[in-house]
């Protein structure tokens, strides 16, 4: 349990500014960059969202567990649901020049995190691991311009 | 999040506050969609006070902006805070949201 935290909450729109909170205190206890922090708590607060929209169906009774590490090496988040299979496939996201609504929060989470990938070990719903390497705050911003 | 919708200078402007996420975004919807359906245009939003939004609320607004456009209606925003307007540039709605640094400015354009 060390460096880590772990945080359940129902499928409810209404605990995402929990999420976005608890994740914003583990940003900052990783060192992170204002920047970044904002990044990684937008990249939290899409991928739970997603869990609500198309793993759960809009569903509000069901679970989400999110938890942080932080190692060595970086910032890990885990994300496990018991919804609907994800399709990893089918998780394109749109054209960011298409400018349409919808599509945008895979590029979100994307952007703030190098590693993104759903645990085929899991059975029943998934497990999203998302890993942001550590970097010096220079290349936080330069991976920003 | 806070809506208060006002007048000024006989213009609409939706003056946002707090977070717009999936949790709010919907009545957020719902209030702009009721300006909509009496074609009011333009209207201003004013995301001043607004300290986060997420992709549903970018949503909300790329809906609205597709709406008026069909009877040509203008949707501009002003007053973005640096971290929105961030994300505003990382999708690209810069080039399609007309963007002030205040409604004084819009007025002037």
């Amino acid at each position: 349990m060390k460096d880590s935290a772990v945080i359940m909450i129902p499928s409810h729109p209404k605990f995402l500014s929990v999420i976005r909170a608890v994740t914003f205190k583990m940003c900052e206890l990783s060192d992170m960059d204002n920047s970044a922090i904002e990044d990684v708590k937008l990249a939290v607060d899409e991928a739970c969202s997603n869990i609500i929209k198309h793993a759960y169906k809009g569903d509000t009774n069901k679970k989400i567990i999110v938890r942080f590490k932080m190692t060595c090496k970086g910032f890990e988040v885990i994300i496990d649901d018991d919804g609907l299979k994800a399709q990893p496939a089918l998780m394109e996201g749109r054209r960011l020049d298409d400018i349409r609504p919808g599509g945008l929060g895979i590029h979100l989470i994307k952007r703030a995190f190098d590693v993104y990938a759903f645990d085929d070990k899991k059975k029943k719903g998934n497990r999203l691991r998302l890993i942001r390497n550590r970097k010096g705050k220079n290349e936080d911003r330069d991976r920003r311009l | 999040m806070k809506i208060e919708i006002g007048d000024y200078k006989g213009l609409t402007v939706i003056a946002l506050s707090g977070e717009i996420d999936m949790y709010s975004s919907p009545e957020l919807r719902e209030e702009m969609m009721t300006l909509i359906k009496q074609k009011i245009s333009p209207v201003f939003v004013n995301l001043k006070d607004v300290t986060y939004i997420d992709s549903s609320g970018i949503a909300t607004f790329v809906e609205g902006l597709k709406i008026m456009m069909r009877y040509s209606g203008s949707l501009k925003f002003i007053s973005i805070p640096e971290g929105i307007m961030e994300i505003f540039n990382f999708s690209k709605l810069d080039k399609v949201f007309e963007i002030y640094r205040n409604i004084d400015d819009a007025l002037g354009n």
